[in-house]
């Protein structure tokens, strides 16, 4: 009877392995424990020991192959001796198998349950027979104490009673089943709600606190975190739909606003109750930053000696701060600066600058730039990668755009200039200039915002040296420009002044690391220093 | 009938109302169980309408008529008339009143009848279809299935039954009068013992059997006993023949066999009964839109009856050998009781079997031979009937009681019986076997005397080398 | 503990009307194959052997056999005529709703119509068309007619013999896929399930789901199979289509604040849309998402082929109720 070998449980729920190397090799005899192979799981390299005692048969996995847990990888044609110790090894390794053959695993449980009819001939009475059917006990075991062995009914309730010793370890061992079932895919509705806690029904019965985090955390837990405004805490609240929305947008459980009115003799939230409700979160939140001792007024939050101010936080400001934050959570940011020196790139720009402008075009700085950094870019292209990480890939983009940051009234907008590596600088100064413009005045399209591969940002237009960008997710990298200006350099051992530019370049450190940056940085600014080698782009 | 197609849903779905059938109805009635039994031809099946009771009843009339003719040496002249149609007829009344009491007690417990034949539609569902009347069919949902469709006999090739001169079985229990002579081709159980009852009414028999021996399935000595009192009734046996082929002549046909050596031989007779075994009929169900497997021609079941799909189970001939009525009887059972979730089984130690020849074979359990495979040391006790006081009283001389049990322990195993009333006195023997008695406990229980049971106490002592009368 | 016997739906219905016919002389059994050949259901098999004066066939005339049945009743008997699909009610159609609906409030109560006409109705049984039909609805709109719909075989006794004893015209719709899909024990005496009483199947507390007939199974399905997912669903069976049973409707909807009716009629001028309307007049304050209504499409019942993404089914039902819930 072959032995089918599946890979087990290699340690803390990794559901696959990669067969690094065979030990064994088709033909070959191994001892119980002899080890089969290694298997590399995330964490390390582990042994695979041989469950029997037995010759290869079929190896089913190659060198290199990643093989799932649970899979068959090597089949053994068991010793005779060894054949009931293989079984029993066989079971345990199924037992510790993962959730995901729990169903077979479940099926395997419930014919063990039915005792099997034994094939030779039982020395028992057919009421005897079906007791130890129905006690789960193997007849065929039991010894009988009737005249010549026969088999009697206390014999088979002895041995029932006896094996319940041993069925404990039967149970655990599906207890564990269960128990890793619970942990991984539970099809709850549980998981679409914010609300991580474990509930009972999948239904919030408070409105969708999912969106907002900062404010349905203060939601979600019960305790009131403010010494102001109190929550109400209510089963059920009466309110038309339209209120139930409004409280849905703000981000509040509309359980937990406070009212005095009711309908139908239940507590009735209406809009202006909500606003109430928030303002008071809201002062109570400053007034608990603000000097713990102080009395403030119990519903507004504000004193006479601390007057502010409120404005909404939504929109664009809105926006942009949540991608900001999911930028900066997300991604481990490390910063390189660097100074270009730039007194060639000044008079370059003032000699072209007349012929551009005979074309219509005010030529800046920004195209050079733009340029020199696709030169970067595609000297070094991990510069100009997106971590897709869902799939665990680093997409490396072979296009160039690049997006520009734009401070506008409504806050920060950044345009994207595609294919920048095929345009000239004058192609290039017109469609900055036509974008920046078009930003500022909101006539910009979405569209005209996405898809960029790196970008630039430079604060170097209102002032500033070095800055840490925060990076435009999903891209990898961020250049920001400090001020084009004199500042005091050293050349052949004096102090002059020269024109310089200030380079603060930030990366997303899972996929770049500073030595790339740096190699990176130097690239742009040798083409910065020298934009004659533009040319050769 | 009606348009469209309204579903009948049922807990247990019975295909087949013969004894495997009817009594897993009746079961599951008890156990209060929504069953449906759907049966094609008559309830009772074969075993009732064709085969276990109109065969017995035959012989029982026809020994009669024969033990009456044949009792001078009782100082008794006799010299009886038969009238086949009048026995017939008779034979049908009680079919008919048996198979409606079958009929009667299957709605007794609750179940609802359907005619017609069910073919599975799907792994829970079957269409009960009204062959022939043009009634269209139904749709019935199942939660369970217990196929009992039992089995039918072998047709060998060129021998197709025609029912006049190809008889199977089933013709040769309904015929309207005896013919001069039949040539039976299959020496098994059923041909003896339809060859013992028209031989009996005066028809000239001649066994046409590819082995050389009759009954094949028991031993030797068994066998001997029967086959010699047969040949002195004028049977002829012919061994080691083949039937290959026949043809018509003017009053009846010549068969044309291959013998063991290889040549041609012609036998010839009125009738032709070809015997020669049972097959399970499944070509009705459409057992492929459930996905049932067959193991060889019958439906594969393990110890519960049940197929490889845990709700629908296969009962009887159906489920393969031993093809007898009262196997399908307890598989009925058992398969009812698992349905209604109770830790039944098909554990039994051991199945009786009987001939009803003349004399009576009747076996369960292990022979000597098959106990010393098995591993166990046998001790044998075997008194022979002319030591029976009353086997002398019915005026039989041959004949034996054979038991088989553990020299070690004293376990009974076994017990081969051939005599009058075999079929009845292995009863004890396959009880002893099922509740794991010993010799002792059956040498101890005091039988009545004088009775034939008497012959089996004997034989029982008789292996513990205590036997009185022999 | 009475007697009980176990029987399918439409053994109910016979059951249902044998005892109430041996209990009142004046309740007739007419229609279509009802008589000699017992009805092409077998729903009144036996009682024109029973009953020979009381039970008979009439021709193939839906507006006679209402028609008679309207005289029979407004003269002191008690008619159950039965009209063989629901598909064939509308030729009847006229005399149901300008006759019998009206007659009592036409005669200021002088004469009243206590009839009641059986229909066996609804989709899933294979059969061509005129044979599926659920327009509940045409009826539920007539003021003077109560509409019942059964869905086990206990309840179709119960409901067929309160509708017997009504004073006013019942349409009595069974649904004929379930006629014979499973056994119920049924009291063997004579007993009645009011009308206009909707019954809690399921008790839960996250969504109320309203259906009744067939579409009761595959809503109770769908519930248990969501339970597992950790929505708790109230199923409640109307039982009576008019008059609704508004309180039990609302109780639940104040609840769970969420609804959802299941229907295989089609969707636009279906009962769901009465539901839902009751149901917001009522309880606006509570309600917390739409009310969704998995229904039986805007087409003509199709032919088997697409019947079964006609109707709704347990996928359908679960899609439909974890809409509202996540709302």
């Amino acid at each position: 009877m072959a032995f089918e070998y599946e890979l087990p449980d290699v340690g803390e729920g990794v559901a696959e392995g990669e067969i690094v190397a065979w030990h064994v090799t088709v033909g070959d005899h191994v001892d119980e424990d002899e080890v089969l192979a290694d298997v590399e799981t995330d964490k390390a390299i582990v042994d695979l020991p041989s469950p029997v005692a037995g010759t290869i048969t079929e190896l089913h996995a190659e060198e290199g192959e990643v093989v799932d847990v649970g899979s068959v990888v090597v089949t053994i044609e068991p010793d005779e001796e060894d054949e009931t110790a293989g079984d029993d090894r066989s079971a345990e390794a199924a037992d510790n198998e993962t959730a995901a053959e729990q169903e077979t695993a479940a099926d395997e449980s419930e014919d063990a349950e039915e005792t099997a009819v034994p094939s030779g001939r039982v020395f028992a009475p057919p009421n005897v027979r079906r007791l130890a059917r129905e006690l789960g006990v193997d007849i065929t075991a039991v010894d009988g104490s009737g005249p010549s062995g026969r088999i009697t009914e206390d014999d088979v309730r002895a041995a029932a009673e006896s094996e319940e010793e041993s069925e404990p370890e039967r149970k655990s061992a599906v207890s564990k089943r269960s128990d890793s079932e619970e942990g991984t895919e539970r099809k709850s509705a549980v998981s679409k709600r914010s609300d991580s806690k474990e509930r009972k029904s999948a239904v919030s019965k408070r409105s969708d606190s999912e969106t907002k985090s900062a404010v349905s955390k203060r939601s979600q837990e019960t305790e009131s975190d403010t010494q102001t405004a109190e929550p109400a805490a209510r089963e059920r609240t009466a309110a038309v739909p339209a209120t139930r929305k409004l409280a849905r947008e703000k981000g509040v459980d509309i359980d937990e606003v406070p009212t005095e009115k009711s309908r139908d003799g239940d507590p009735f939230v209406e809009p202006e109750d909500i606003e109430t409700y928030l303002q008071a979160q809201e002062a109570g939140e400053t007034a608990v930053e603000a000097d713990a001792d102080t009395a403030t007024d119990a519903t507004t939050g504000e004193t006479a000696r601390q007057p502010v101010s409120r404005e909404p936080y939504r929109g664009i400001r809105r926006t942009i701060g949540e991608q900001m934050q999911r930028s900066a959570s997300t991604i481990p940011h490390a910063t390189h600066h660097d100074t270009a020196v730039v007194p060639e790139l000044v008079e370059t720009r003032a000699e072209l600058k007349e012929r551009a402008a005979e074309r219509g075009v005010d030529l800046t700085y920004l195209p050079f730039l733009l340029k020199a950094v696709v030169a970067g870019l595609k000297a070094h292209p991990v510069m100009n990668t997106e971590l897709a990480e869902d799939d665990e890939e680093i997409i490396y983009k072979e296009y160039y755009n690049i997006g520009i940051a734009v401070a506008t009234d409504a806050g920060l907008m950044v345009p994207v200039v595609e294919d920048v590596d095929n345009k000239g600088l004058v192609e290039l100064a017109r469609e900055i200039a036509d974008l920046v413009d078009r930003a500022r005045s909101r006539e910009i399209d979405r569209e005209e915002m996405q898809g960029g591969t790196f970008t630039v940002t430079n604060f170097g237009a209102i002032g500033g040296e070095y800055a840490t960008p925060i990076i435009n997710k999903p891209e990898t990298g961020i250049l920001g420009i400090g001020e084009l200006t004199e500042r005091p350099v050293v050349e052949d051992g004096e102090v002059v002044a020269r024109h310089t530019l200030p380079v603060s370049l930030s990366i997303d450190h899972r996929v770049i690391d500073g030595a790339e940056a740096a190699q990176f940085t130097n690239t742009v600014i040798e083409y910065l220093e020298n934009p004659s080698i533009l040319l050769l782009e | 009938m009606v348009v469209g197609d309204v579903t009948t849903g049922t807990d247990v779905l019975v295909i087949g109302g013969g004894p495997g059938g009817y009594v897993a109805t009746i079961r599951a009635g008890q156990l209060d169980l929504d069953v449906t039994l759907v049966e094609m031809d008559a309830y009772g099946g074969t075993c009732l309408n064709h085969g276990c009771i109109p065969s017995k009843a035959l012989i029982s009339a026809t020994d009669i008529a024969h033990d009456a003719g044949d009792a001078e040496e009782m100082g008794i002249y006799a010299d009886p008339a038969v009238d086949m149609q009048g026995m017939i007829g008779w034979k049908d009344k009680l079919v008919t009143r048996l198979t409606k009491g079958v009929e009667s007690l299957c709605n007794g417990a609750g179940a609802t009848l359907i005619e017609g034949r069910a073919e599975f539609a799907g792994e829970n569902t079957a269409r009960i279809v009204q062959d022939g009347e043009g009634q269209g069919s139904e749709s019935i949902e199942f939660e369970h299935a217990i196929i009992a469709t039992g089995s039918a006999p072998i047709e060998i090739p060129n021998f197709e039954f025609d029912g006049e001169r190809i008889l199977s079985s089933r013709d040769a229990l309904a015929l309207d009068h005896v013919p001069e002579s039949m040539l039976v081709v299959g020496g098994g159980y059923i041909g003896m013992e339809l060859a013992t009852v028209y031989q009996k009414l005066g028809c000239d028999i001649t066994i046409l059997e590819q082995l050389p021996d009759a009954l094949p399935a028991y031993e030797e000595d068994v066998t001997e006993v029967v086959r010699e009192r047969a040949e002195s009734l004028g049977i002829t046996f012919e061994f080691g023949q083949t039937a290959k082929n026949w043809e018509e002549t003017e009053d009846g046909l010549v068969v044309r066999t291959e013998n063991d050596d290889g040549d041609f031989e012609e036998f010839e007779g009125e009738m032709c009964l070809v015997a020669v075994g049972r097959r399970a009929v499944t070509e009705t169900l459409n057992l492929d839109a459930a996905g049932i497997e067959r193991n060889g021609g019958a439906i594969k079941t393990d110890d519960r009856a049940r197929t490889n799909h845990d709700h629908i189970f296969a009962v009887g001939d159906v489920a393969g050998e031993p093809m007898l009525a009262h196997k399908a009887f307890k598989e009925g059972e058992v398969a009812a009781e698992v349905i209604a979730g109770e830790p039944a089984a098909l554990d039994y130690q051991a199945i009786p079997a009987a001939v009803f020849t003349d004399p009576e074979i009747g076996s369960v359990g292990m022979t000597p031979e098959e106990a010393e495979e098995a591993g166990f040391d046998p001790v044998v006790g075997q008194m022979p009937l002319r030591a029976s006081g009353r086997a002398l009283t019915l005026n039989e001389r041959e004949g034996f009681v054979r038991v088989v049990a553990d020299s070690e322990t004293g376990f009974v195993l076994g017990g081969q019986i051939v005599g009058p009333e075999a079929s009845e006195l292995v009863a004890e023997l396959a009880l002893a076997i099922e509740l794991g008695a010993t010799l002792e406990d059956v040498g101890a229980t005091i039988h009545v005397h004088p009775t034939l049971g008497e012959a089996v106490h004997e034989a029982v002592k008789g292996a513990r080398g205590q036997s009185i009368h022999y | 503990m009475s007697a009980t016997q176990s029987l399918t739906l439409v053994q109910a219905v016979r059951d249902g009307l044998y005892v109430e016919m041996d209990r009142d002389d004046d309740v007739i059994v007419m229609g279509e194959d009802v008589g000699e050949n017992g009805g092409v259901f077998r729903a009144t098999q036996g009682l024109i052997e029973e009953y020979p004066d009381r039970v008979f066939d009439t021709p193939l005339a839906e507006s006679g056999i209402v028609g008679t049945a309207i005289g029979m009743a407004a003269y002191g008997m008690r008619p159950v005529p039965e009209i063989q699909f629901m598909g064939f009610i509308y030729p009847a159609f006229d005399q149901i709703v300008s006759h019998a609906a009206r007659l009592r409030s036409r005669s200021n109560g002088r004469f009243s119509c206590p009839m009641v006409i059986r229909a066996p109705y609804g989709g899933g049984i294979r059969a061509p068309e005129h044979h599926s039909e659920s327009t509940e609805a045409f009826f539920v709109h007539q003021p003077g007619l109560k509409v019942v719909v059964p869905s086990t075989p206990s309840d179709t006794k119960g409901l067929l013999t309160a509708a017997i004893r009504d004073p006013d015209p019942v349409i009595f719709l069974e649904p004929k896929l379930i006629y014979r899909a499973f056994r119920e024990d049924v009291p063997e005496e004579s007993y009645t399930v009011e009308l206009g009483e909707a019954a809690i199947r399921r008790k839960g507390e996250d969504v109320s789901v309203y259906t009744w007939g067939a579409m009761t199974r595959p809503t109770m399905e769908a519930a248990e199979e969501l339970a597992e997912e950790g929505i708790d669903c109230e199923v409640i069976d109307l039982r009576t289509l008019s008059p609704l049973d508004e309180e039990t409707i609302t109780e639940s909807f104040e609840k769970t604040g969420r609804g959802v009716v299941v229907h295989e009629a089609p969707k636009s001028g279906g009962l769901a849309g009465e539901i839902t309307a009751t149901i917001q007049e009522e309880l606006l304050l509570y309600q917390e998402a739409p009310i969704n209504r998995v229904t039986g499409f805007d087409v003509p019942f199709p032919l088997y082929a697409l019947e079964d993404y006609y109707m709704p089914e347990p996928a359908r039902i679960k899609d439909g109720i974890r809409e509202t819930v996540e709302f």
